[in-house]
């Protein structure tokens, strides 16, 4: 899901950018505020790690394999904020050293994959466990959160090309979503197996359990869901809402207006031209409804599959972990 | 002669509660080489990370450790982390820098020197161990021979007064051995080695100590210790076989 | 190509890289000056050309995914190459960069810019650590599966998921002995 150089213009790069640069940095406060000292390399050696366990291939079928993108896994591991520091970190070092993602574009990529995969991911997770309780409910949670950080960040990342103009929200929306959503399968099966090997050896690494009823817990997920709200307001709701020209009018408002160099596309909405496409949208939007709730079914599935009843039964002492 | 390291009655255990060190009583005057031998298990790590503060990490252990006569506590951490130098067990924990000249210039750094000053030791110390101009090398890069020295020359560019290695020639080819015995030779500090190379520890050191579950078992002078058979064979170890086929002249 | 100063290289990278992706289509002499730029910095240094075409490579899912929705369109396929046109050009760009200059150079760089310095030691501590953890997960991945015997995916993903699994653990206990070595050299 890294874009490249050249798939978003000018206005949207740089909204990108500064609401990215305001995550990261809230993100680097929070973790210096609350990240002791002993565990400053953990950063960077998760950065790694993440980057490590990329390369990893889990075999699908016939010369296909999945892969861990991992930005749901650290945010249920370290916590939000380091999470977005460590997933900022893998795009910068991907984005210079390997070429993977352009650099106009790393303020969408660090909003798409950094932001709302993480807090999209975590704020999941942390949800499904309140509901589902012990080692199962965990698995569970970690399995579905890594499904919705997959499919949500794309849906970011569609927004932003449609508003780019590069591909019309028509064609964007059901091409990242819709493949996104078989993506986040793997995505989700393989964070909650990770996970849960984490925690069979090593339950005290896992961090990211600080209740959200905390005070400051509470304040950091606000800062982020205003940014993730904002988000979604600038690259996702003009699209959502079937307005022909929706796309002008967010230009207008935005106060972006093209006066003096020509546009790369003619018209606003030039999908209502191709037939038999508009429809996509729809089914698409269907498709993630219906999507969620069967995947949120197979991951109690998962949960009940991975965890036998004896390790759920004890799982009351760990629960407090 | 004054002591360099006097440890007295150290006690260690590990979080999950297995004791590491009972009752550790231990003494290094200055300018000596002391071997620290022990099966694996036996405290040899823990009792180095002693040596700078690094252990204990939590309070209530008992005992202490001096370092030219005082105690390390959390208030001299700065003080006594100038003056002993731990050379740790894997290189690649130790060299956290990517670039080797970067790595040797991180504790002068830290000690505050100027620009100028800290080149002139990133370069006498990186001589010093015979890797001069590898200062633009990608640490990654580094054969294992040449990463020990390194994790050397990071520790010499502070200059410390005591040397504190662990396990400094495991995994290293016999060239890589000989070099490195021929530059720890040329290094003056007072040098605490934990190690299983009994042969290094025949041709370098004075005095063997011997640690076995947490506790002192055997502490003289090395030859005569590395000798006897039985208490080698007794404690995980054996008998150095350079020392089966030497002549006592 | 090398010997040039950091800051200068990434300056000059940025704004051909702005420049190329801003751009209208209609400047087409821009685009070639840039694509001059890069020809006369590929030749200097002595990058192999099959090395830059494979890198290109990372562009196809986009390439594609753009290609076939513009394919469905009347004015499609002119605007599908001037999108491939600025990708390729802005990756170029950056590839060349990233292979003529040390990362030290560039976080330095990075550093007078004031970007917070943790996120620099992040950054320099992933970039070291990269390789070391790479080849620890293909030596456990190795290890493992000289020890699997059956031939299910299942079994696979299982034996997988633990190596990634240990793999985090490893990572996590290195750090901490990472902050004990800085600490051994007066880290505060």
């Amino acid at each position: 899901m890294h874009i490249p150089d050249g798939f978003i213009d000018g206005k949207t790069a740089l909204a990108a950018a500064a609401l990215s640069a305001a995550g990261v940095s809230v993100a680097l406060r929070q973790v210096q505020r609350e990240l002791p000292p002993r565990k400053t390399p953990l950063l960077g050696l998760t950065a790694a790690f993440l980057f490590a366990a990329q390369m990893v291939n889990f075999p699908v079928a016939g010369g296909t394999s999945g892969h861990l993108v991992g930005g749901a896994l650290a945010a249920a591991l370290l916590g939000p904020s380091a999470a977005v520091v460590v997933v900022t970190t893998v795009l910068i070092v991907q984005c210079f050293l390997f070429a993977d993602g352009g650099v106009m574009a790393l303020g969408a990529n660090i909003f798409n994959m950094a932001i709302v995969n993480s807090i999209g991911g975590y704020a999941i997770y942390r949800g499904v466990c309140r509901v589902l309780p012990g080692i199962r409910g965990q698995v569970a949670a970690m399995a579905f959160a890594g499904w919705c950080a997959t499919v949500l960040a794309s849906i970011s990342c569609a927004g932003q090309l449609a508003l780019s103009g590069t591909v019309p929200w028509s064609a964007a929306f059901p091409a990242m979503a819709g493949t996104h959503m078989l993506i986040g399968v793997g995505e989700g099966l393989i964070s909650a197996l990770v996970f849960l090997a984490i925690l069979r050896t090593r339950p005290d690494m896992i961090a990211g359990t600080a209740e959200p009823g905390q005070p400051r817990r509470r304040g950091e997920l606000l800062r982020y869901g205003l940014l993730v709200t904002l988000g979604v307001a600038v690259f996702v709701a003009p699209f959502a809402c079937p307005w022909p020209d929706g796309l002008e009018r967010v230009a207008a408002r935005l106060g972006f207006e093209h006066r003096t160099a020509p546009s790369l596309f003619p018209a606003p909405a030039p999908d209502y031209r191709t037939p038999g496409i508009h429809w996509a949208v729809g089914a698409t939007a269907i498709a993630g409804a219906a999507g969620s709730l069967i995947v949120f079914a197979l991951a109690l599935l998962l949960g009940r599959l991975l965890v036998p009843k004896r390790a759920a039964a004890i799982s009351g002492d760990l629960k407090g972990l | 002669m004054s002591d360099a390291i006097q440890i007295t009655n150290l006690h260690y255990r590990y979080h999950d509660g297995t004791v590491a060190l009972a009752g550790v009583n231990l003494r290094v005057a200055a300018g000596e080489c002391v071997g620290l031998l022990g099966p694996n298990g036996s405290g040899k790590s823990t009792l180095l990370l002693h040596l700078n503060g690094i252990l204990p990490d939590k309070p209530g252990g008992g005992g202490a450790v001096k370092i030219m006569g005082e105690t390390v506590g959390p208030q001299n951490l700065e003080k006594i982390r100038r003056q002993v130098g731990l050379v740790f067990q894997d290189p690649d924990d130790q060299l956290f820098c990517p670039l080797a000249g970067e790595d040797v210039a991180f504790g002068p750094q830290q000690l505050g020197l100027s620009e100028t000053e800290i080149a002139a030791r990133v370069r006498g110390a990186l001589a010093q161990v015979g890797l001069a101009g590898f200062g633009r090398r990608a640490t990654h890069h580094l054969s294992h021979g040449e990463k020990r020295r390194l994790c050397l020359a990071g520790v010499l560019a502070c200059d410390p007064h005591i040397l504190a290695l662990d396990e400094p020639t495991s995994d290293l080819d016999p060239r890589g051995r000989r070099e490195f015995k021929a530059l720890l030779r040329q290094i003056p500090a007072t040098k605490l080695m934990a190690t299983h190379d009994l042969e290094l520890v025949v041709e370098m050191c004075s005095r063997v100590v011997v640690l076995d579950r947490g506790s002192v078992v055997a502490d003289g002078p090395a030859r005569e210790l590395l000798n006897n058979e039985e208490l080698m064979l007794a404690h995980g170890l054996e008998r150095p076989h350079i020392l089966r086929h030497l002549h006592p002249h | 190509m090398r010997r040039l100063p950091a800051a200068l290289k990434l300056g000059v990278a940025l704004a051909l890289i702005a420049g190329t992706a801003l751009a209208p289509p209609g400047w087409t002499g821009w685009f070639a000056g840039v694509a001059a730029v890069l020809a006369l910095a590929i030749l200097s240094s002595r990058i192999p050309l099959l090395f830059l075409l494979k890198q290109l490579l990372l562009l196809s899912p986009f390439v594609l995914g753009v290609a076939l929705v513009n394919a469905l369109q009347p004015a499609g396929r002119a605007q599908w190459m001037i999108v491939a046109a600025r990708s390729a050009l802005c990756l170029l760009t950056v590839v060349l960069v990233s292979n003529t200059t040390p990362l030290s150079d560039i976080l330095r760089v990075l550093r007078r810019a004031r970007v917070p310095a943790l996120l620099i030691t992040t950054i320099a501590l992933m970039h070291r650590y990269l390789f070391v953890l790479a080849e620890e997960a293909e030596r456990m991945r190795r290890a493992r599966l000289s020890r699997t015997f059956h031939r299910g995916r299942r079994l696979r993903w299982q034996t997988l998921a633990t190596v990634v699994g240990q793999l985090f653990v490893r990572a996590s206990e290195r750090a901490e002995r990472i902050y004990d070595a800085m600490c051994a050299r007066g880290w505060q």
